[in-house]
């Protein structure tokens, strides 16, 4: 067994979370893909904590997994708050960001 | 050998959950796939020798993230009509893959230029990791507590229903 | 000091054009008869100071003011330079142009732009002295040009008549294309010379350094420059129409100072010319067919002012003869004569217009030798002068440029110069008997003239009868004394005394054979010619010059603006900005679309540029390899 394989694995976690990302309009499948972001990258951690024999690295996995939970809490508070207010949870609908075009 | 097997059925959930996650219109078989890579997840974490990450992980990201995220799901109940209709999704899945292949080779590419074996070390214990995370990490362990309290209340302050502001208005409107 | 010739009407005219700025109303008739005349006089003795020094066999005086351009080779100082031609000019410039402004101060007195005209007549003195001054080819330049500008404002002066600015127009871009090959000229001389110095001193010290090809061009660019100031064909058609300015105008400019600008521009350059005699015959062909063809015109025209005006461009025609043929001091000779009974003859028909309250036409006037007796005389003896009847100027000088041509064995100019001698006297005997002598018409009570009008009419009739025999021959007892103290470099003629007789009788006579023709014609009875045959018609239309430049030259001109200003600016420039108007347009839209709000988009554009960075980054790594 050879890092070479976990590596592999946590770059390709990662960017099946990215595509998730940017291609999905539901709220909370665009959650669920930054978490599995974050857990690919807690993954190349603890293979670096093996690779250099250091505990380390585990104990910052760790703190990041704390990290993720308080992370939770945040943002399906906020879901459910948007939801009431818009009764809908498509990432699409919110585009305030953008300025209103002018007629040229 | 064993170890190789191993890894790959967990690799097998990890992938197929994470691709069931991000491809499923129902929110809620979203979530299952989710919860196997979660539970693959910890499996790798427990294959690296790291075995109180895995209890950890089993814990926090299984029992608390998932199931929270389920509740909630199950709380906002959206109808299959209210739900985003995405009439391109695998087309975006589809090019969005096509973009990120480079960055997943240069990324897999720069770690394995590093590193090319394990090094024999024990597993890390709760031992291990208790003794550290009171030495060398115990400012992270502190600020991390700190943050998950606000995190609590934050939660709590933007869930809650306002009613407040309702009654005073009802209450200008009567007379 | 010989600044001071040419600052002082400079300086005169800015004084009165402030002044009358500041109050365009208000009559200052004492303050600007004072400066408009007197600056002139002052110049006019210290000309003479000059010329006396220099007859006194001084060398010529040079006084540099200041540095103007310098750059590389390129050095033009502004410089002054009184030699024995330029002092000639200045001479009889500033003496007859005293004249002439005291004549003004007659003849505008009415007038309510009195100030301005003054300032307007003393800046074209300046600039007339400024050229005939001037050390080098760019200062004499810059006086043409200013000369140019002058004759513009002065032609323009009634401005209220729209037909008199198409006049000043017309006169200040004929003389403007005539530039273009002044410029030329100028410009492949200072390339020629390789950066030896461009004075005129120092180009005629230099001439060899040309070769021969180059110093043709020059010299016939040099005189397309001429051809406009000083009215040949074919760009003389502005002579005519410049007459709608005020007479003193027409006498000073238009007679006898700025139309001889060119005959000195020759005589100036007389170093190049001599060594280009094909361009000299070229130049005397273009004098004499001009003399000719102005003449034949001149005879059948009715307004008094445009006879005069065709007849200097035929005299003028005389001049460019001489020098062409390389007598440089025999055409300096006529300038130097033409300029008194020119510049009387315009006065006296001044005289006889502000008599008649503005009438122009010859056919309106009549029998007038009683009651303009003095007007009468001068004009007699001008014109006597002009016809070259001894012992009058025109003569003398008029049978030097004759001779020339014989002696040159240039036998066809030599015959038009002679009919055109003959032509001469008849039309100009025509208008005098026309205006004088024939039956008078039905008119008002004559208005009088002013002394200051008269009085210089007196002394110019002096002058055309007494001046000729400073360049008599020496056939004729004179010693050539003008010839002498010129010292140009004529061409040497062989010419026996008896063939000289000969010649100077058979002038003579053409001239009384004209001046008998017009007394049997028109003593009695004048009448205005009629378009009686088809050559009739052609000449008195003058030829059809004007039409014929109207419809070959100005008709496409405009017609070419016209589809510039229509088609190509609006479609091809206008519309390629259009083009790019679109472009941007549509090009905003289309950002416009990008930025839709939708945070999904935003990651999608980040994982883009990352993509393409990891792309480049696997290129530039050889990860692949």
């Amino acid at each position: 067994m050879s890092p070479q394989l976990f590596f592999l694995l946590a770059s390709i976690l990662f960017s099946i979370g990215l595509v998730g990302l940017v291609s999905r309009k539901n709220l909370f499948v665009l959650y669920m893909s930054i978490e599995l972001m974050l857990s690919s990258v807690n993954l190349l951690l603890a293979t670096f904590s093996k690779v250099l024999g250091d505990a380390g690295g585990s104990v910052i996995a760790l703190l990041i997994i704390a990290v993720i939970a308080a992370e939770a809490a945040l943002f399906l508070a906020m879901t459910v708050h948007i939801y009431r207010n818009n009764r809908t949870v498509d990432s699409d609908h919110f585009d305030k960001l953008r300025e209103e075009a002018h007629n040229a | 050998m064993l170890e190789i097997s191993i890894f790959t059925i967990l690799a097998t959930f990890m992938l197929g959950g994470s691709i069931a996650m991000i491809s499923n219109k129902q929110t809620l078989f979203s979530a299952f796939g989710f919860l196997v890579a979660m539970i693959g997840l910890a499996g790798m974490f427990a294959l690296l020798d790291s075995r109180f990450l895995a209890i950890a992980q089993i814990m926090v990201s299984v029992g608390a993230v998932v199931v929270l995220s389920m509740l909630t799901i199950l709380t906002v109940n959206a109808k299959n009509e209210n739900l985003p209709d995405e009439p391109h999704k695998y087309k975006w899945i589809l090019f969005s893959s096509f973009l990120v292949l480079p960055f997943t080779l240069l990324m897999y590419k720069s770690t394995t230029a590093l590193y090319q074996s394990f090094s024999s070390m024990e597993a890390i214990s709760s031992k291990v990791v208790g003794k550290l995370l009171f030495s060398e990490w115990v400012l992270p362990f502190e600020i991390v507590s700190i943050l998950l309290l606000a995190a609590m209340v934050g939660a709590v302050v933007i869930a809650r229903k306002e009613r407040r502001k309702k009654e005073r208005r009802k209450s200008k409107e009567r007379p | 000091m010989l600044s001071l010739i040419v600052i002082l009407p400079f300086l005169s005219a800015f004084i009165m054009g402030v002044v009358y700025l500041g109050d365009t109303k208000k009559k200052r008739y004492l303050f600007y008869t004072l400066i408009g005349v007197g600056i002139p006089a002052i110049s006019t003795v210290l000309s003479f100071i000059f010329g006396i020094q220099l007859l006194g066999g001084s060398e010529p005086i040079h006084h540099t003011l200041f540095q103007w351009i310098s750059i590389g080779d390129f050095n033009i100082e502004i410089a002054f330079m009184a030699d024995r031609l330029s002092v000639v000019m200045i001479s009889f410039i500033t003496f007859i142009g005293t004249l002439i402004h005291i004549y003004a101060a007659g003849y505008m007195k009415e007038d309510e732009g009195y100030g301005k005209f003054f300032a307007y007549f003393n800046l074209f003195m300046g600039s007339m002295l400024l050229l005939v001054l001037a050390d080098n080819p760019i200062m004499m330049f810059v006086g043409w040009e200013l000369v140019g500008l002058s004759s513009y404002l002065l032609i323009g002066f009634y401005h209220k008549e729209s037909s008199n600015i198409t006049a000043a127009n017309k006169a200040f871009i004929l003389n403007r294309v005539g530039d273009f090959g002044f410029i030329m000229a100028i410009s492949l001389l200072f390339i020629s010379l390789e950066g030896s110095g461009f004075t005129f001193e120092s180009i005629k010290a230099n001439i060899s350094m040309i070769d021969h090809e180059t110093l043709t061009l020059i010299g016939i660019l040099l005189f397309v420059g001429a051809m406009g100031k000083s009215a040949q064909i074919p760009l003389y058609v502005w002579l005519p129409d410049a007459m709608a300015g005020p007479t003193p105008v027409s006498a000073l400019i238009h007679a006898a100072t700025m139309v001889t600008a060119g005959v000195y521009m020759v005589a100036r350059y007389s170093f190049i010319y001599i060594e280009i005699p094909d361009v000299g015959l070229f130049i005397a062909s273009i004098g004499a067919a001009s003399a000719l063809f102005a003449a034949i015109i001149a005879s059948y025209q009715s307004d008094i002012k445009k006879i005069l005006a065709y007849s200097t461009m035929s005299q003028l025609g005389y001049m460019f003869m001489a020098v062409g043929l390389g007598a440089y001091s025999s055409g300096i000779f006529h300038v130097f004569t033409h300029a008194f009974f020119k510049a009387l003859l315009f006065m006296g028909a001044g005289a006889v217009i502000i008599a008649l309250h503005h009438e122009q036409n010859i056919f309106k006037m009549g029998g007038l030798k009683k009651e303009l007796k003095l007007v009468y005389i001068t004009m007699f003896i001008a014109t006597l002068a002009i016809s070259g009847i001894p012992p009058f100027a025109g003569f003398f000088s008029k049978d030097a440029i004759l001779i020339t041509a014989f002696a040159s064995e240039h036998y066809i100019l030599w015959s038009i110069g002679s009919l055109t001698a003959m032509l001469t006297a008849f039309y100009m005997f025509r208008l005098l008997f026309t205006v004088f002598h024939s039956q008078p018409t039905q008119r008002k009570k004559l208005h009088a003239l002013p002394a200051t009008m008269t009085t210089p009419l007196v002394i110019l009739a002096f002058g055309s009868a007494t001046v000729g025999f400073l360049g008599a021959n020496e056939a004729y007892g004179g010693n050539s004394w003008i010839n002498t103290f010129l010292a140009l470099p004529d061409r040497a003629l062989n010419i026996s005394h008896a063939t000289e007789y000969m010649l100077g009788g058979l002038n003579v006579f053409l001239g009384l054979l004209g001046m008998g023709l017009a007394y049997k014609l028109f003593a009695q009875e004048a009448q205005e010619a009629k378009e009686d045959s088809l050559f009739r018609k052609v000449v008195i239309h003058k030829f059809y010059i004007d039409e014929i430049y109207g419809f070959f030259i100005l008709k496409p001109l405009l017609v070419l603006s016209d589809f510039i200003a229509k088609v190509m600016d609006p479609k091809i420039f206008d519309g390629f900005i259009y083009l790019n108007v679109w472009g941007y347009r549509k090009a905003a839209v289309l950002f416009n679309r990008l930025q839709n709000g939708k945070v999904r988009y935003y990651a999608l554009y980040i994982l883009i540029g990352v993509s393409v960075m990891s792309y480049y980054l696997i290129l530039k790594l050889k990860v692949m390899s």
